[in-house]
């Protein structure tokens, strides 16, 4: 019998920070299309089945002629964004988190010899996690290990049910672990969160918080652990009583996790809410074993972090205006440098700020010279000047990924590109080659 | 007091790095050896000469005033590390003016932008309208923030300002902000600080507050619940010597750092 299917295993999932390595892809042998995708989460599979070709995929490098994108050479188009990049008196690379670490790399590299502005997208999810690690430090474990020490998880301003779905499966909730052996009835959870979301109703306790009073709730919980009589009775929508408790239930467990979301890093306090969270768990540390992981959205922010870190110093936010390295979020964070317009030109890299971003900062971002390096038609690149069809990383090419623990995994081929795709990595370094000779080096 | 003008010659689309731009560079210097001194601009280096306007001469760095006109709104870092003589702003001004200065006065007639008076150790910053973010706080990644000086905003400051203050009793060290009102987490992460706000202050002030002072003779949005009421003052004395009278309601905190805390915050009753 000819064999009509090839099945991989192993496979990486490029979706979110949950980074799951135990995919099973079947490719179909005469289109080299993905016919069947096993254990993966609804958005794991959808996003493998996008990779086919449809028409929502670029095949062949865009240029903007006389207001239309019409297709030209690599060539052609590797000059034309060389061009927009060395013309450019502030440039900013922004995105990076949906790739591999070698192409991030050289998104380093590139904003280095361009003097550029260089961002991922951190900087509008869990950069203030990192601001607040910065400024008091952090107790973090891998996933592997909450697996099977964990008995107390809190979610706090996240809802894995929905944005990470085997993350309860694999890692937190309903899994077996050496110490757990009984899985979901070995563990207590709770959820910290203003609404009753899917994850609060599979909960052990729900704790309904007001809107962005999140920091004054952790705030009592730490006042109440220090020993403190509080003069108030109800804080942020929560009584004091059900505060005494909950922090009962934190020192009396063997091996306490907060998982955080959005919820905190993005609601009005920010850092804030992560610096307090994080001494939080510090203090629970006098009674019992408690950390704290940020439920990283992108599969490879974390990496992005990690490589702009080891390469420059500093995980996103960074400057190179003055030929080294300077950070300030607030200052070089994208958002904000194009809220005061202080960008003419861009190199977004497998992001999507056109849809993301404020409105305000968007129009400034599409007003400028602008290049995309991007798989899928967005709205960023539907604005773009040049238009650089890339592979999808973990799908059509290898790499590197960090798991939101910072665990690096290998991301694995498990088709070819459609068209002229090239993987993100080799468009930067024909992009980088071409600045060189460009700027004369 | 020699005095040095500046006026800004051009529209500025990309903020200018004006580091250079303090008494101790231009102490001794001539009008020609000014214009020579550099600035940054996007990514390209370029010189005072080709930006401002410059008329007057300098001495020593004690008697050097610089007075500098035209829109500075975009330009940056103005009076930064500075030790002493003075810089008069007449317009607004952009982020980071007089970060890390130990000595000297700048007086901005005007508004001023994020990280005013950020890390500083000595003189006095007065911002005569509202000032950003971050005024006289630590920088990312600093435990220790502003050490001494004082900073007087007659408006608005933002969010997080004086934040990581450190005072010093041996050293007589107490640094000082006065302001007519503040955004949320004012003095956060306070070892010893003193504010004083004349009007309203938005949530969380004194968030984390380890020991200081902060006097606010207007309304708290939201006062923190890990603060406790001590009891009503008529007076109160700052480290600094000065001593505020009205009345106020003392509370301890912030709780989360000691069951005991040293740090007090005085709320107008």
């Amino acid at each position: 019998m000819v064999e009509k299917v090839k099945t991989i295993k192993d496979v990486c999932c490029p979706f979110c920070g949950t980074l799951c390595d135990d995919l099973e892809i079947d490719i179909d042998l005469k289109t080299d299309q993905v016919v069947e995708v096993r254990n993966g989460c609804q958005i794991g599979t959808k996003k493998f089945f996008a990779a086919n070709p449809s028409d929502h995929r670029y095949e062949k490098p865009l240029v903007r002629k006389d207001g239309e994108l019409v297709e030209v050479t690599w060539d052609e188009a590797i000059d034309k964004a060389a061009n927009i990049l060395v013309k450019a008196q502030r440039p900013l690379l922004y995105g990076f988190s949906s790739t591999e670490c070698e192409a991030q790399s050289r998104g380093v590299e590139l904003a280095e010899m361009l003097n550029a502005l260089l961002d991922n997208t951190a900087s509008v999810c869990h950069g203030p996690s990192l601001l607040a690690i910065q400024d008091v430090g952090a107790s973090l474990a891998t996933l592997g290990e909450i697996k099977n020490r964990a008995d107390t998880i809190v979610f706090w301003g996240s809802n894995p049910v929905h944005a990470h779905p085997r993350h309860l499966s694999r890692y937190s909730d309903f899994i077996r672990g050496y110490f757990r052996t009984d899985g979901r009835n070995d563990r207590y959870i709770i959820v910290i969160d203003p609404r009753y979301t899917h994850t609060a109703q599979i909960a052990d306790k729900y704790i309904k918080v007001n809107p962005s009073e999140d920091y004054e709730l952790c705030q009592a919980i730490r006042a109440v652990l220090r020993g403190s009589d509080l003069d108030v009775k109800e804080v942020a929508g929560v009584s004091i009583e059900d505060i005494k408790e909950l922090v009962d239930i934190l020192k009396s467990s063997n091996f306490g996790v907060v998982f955080f979301g959005m919820g905190l890093t993005q609601s009005l306090a920010h850092h804030r809410n992560i610096d307090t969270a994080i001494r939080l768990t510090t203090e629970l540390n006098d009674y019992t074993k408690f950390i704290l992981i940020p439920m990283r959205g992108h599969y490879n922010v974390c990496g992005a972090n990690q490589v702009f870190a080891w390469n420059t110093g500093y995980a996103y936010s960074i400057d190179f205006s003055r030929s080294y390295p300077r950070y300030n979020p607030g200052e070089f964070s994208s958002v904000d440098l194009l809220m005061r317009d202080e960008v003419d030109a861009a190199l977004i890299v497998a992001s999507d700020p056109g849809s993301n971003f404020p409105a305000a900062s968007v129009k400034n971002l599409f007003k400028h010279p602008l290049i995309a390096i991007e798989p899928h038609k967005t709205p960023t690149s539907a604005f773009a000047d040049v238009v650089l069809p890339a592979a999808i990383a973990g799908i059509e090419c290898e790499g590197t990924a960090y798991r939101m623990d910072k665990i690096p995994l290998r991301l694995r081929k498990v088709k070819e590109a459609p068209g002229e795709s090239l993987s993100d990595k080799e468009i930067l370094e024909r992009i980088i080659e071409k600045v060189k000779e460009k700027l004369g080096e | 007091m020699e005095e040095i003008k500046l006026k800004i010659k051009k529209k500025l689309k990309f903020p200018l790095e004006a580091d250079s731009i303090t008494p101790d560079n231009f102490a001794g210097k001539t009008v020609a050896e000014i214009k020579k001194l550099p600035l940054y601009y996007a990514t390209k280096k370029v010189s005072i000469g080709d930006f401002f306007d410059i008329t007057g001469k300098s001495t020593e760095i004690s008697k050097t005033k610089i007075i500098k006109d035209g829109d500075l709104s975009n330009v940056k870092r103005i009076g930064e590390k500075m030790t002493g003589g003075e810089i008069e702003i007449n317009s607004d001004v952009g982020m980071h003016i007089g970060n890390n200065m130990s000595g000297g006065k700048i007086v901005v007639n005007g508004n001023a932008d994020d990280w005013a008076g950020a890390m500083l150790q000595g003189g006095e910053l007065e911002i005569n309208g509202d000032a950003g973010h971050y005024v006289g706080s630590a920088y990312r990644g600093f435990w220790q923030g502003m050490k001494n000086g004082i900073i007087k905003v007659k408006g608005r400051v933002g969010v997080e300002s004086m934040l990581w203050a450190k005072s010093s009793k041996p050293a007589n060290k107490w640094p000082t902000l006065y302001c007519g009102s503040a955004d949320a987490f004012l003095g956060i992460h306070n070892h010893g600080g003193t504010i004083v706000v004349e009007g309203d202050v938005d949530r969380c002030a004194g968030a984390d507050q380890a020991w200081g002072n902060i006097v606010i003779k207007g309304k708290v949005s939201r006062l923190l619940p890990s603060y406790k009421k001590v009891g009503e003052v008529k007076e109160v004395q700052l480290p600094n010597g000065e001593v505020i009278k009205g009345n106020f309601i003392e509370y301890s905190g912030d709780h989360t750092i000691n069951k005991e805390s040293n740090g007090r915050l005085y709320v107008a009753a």
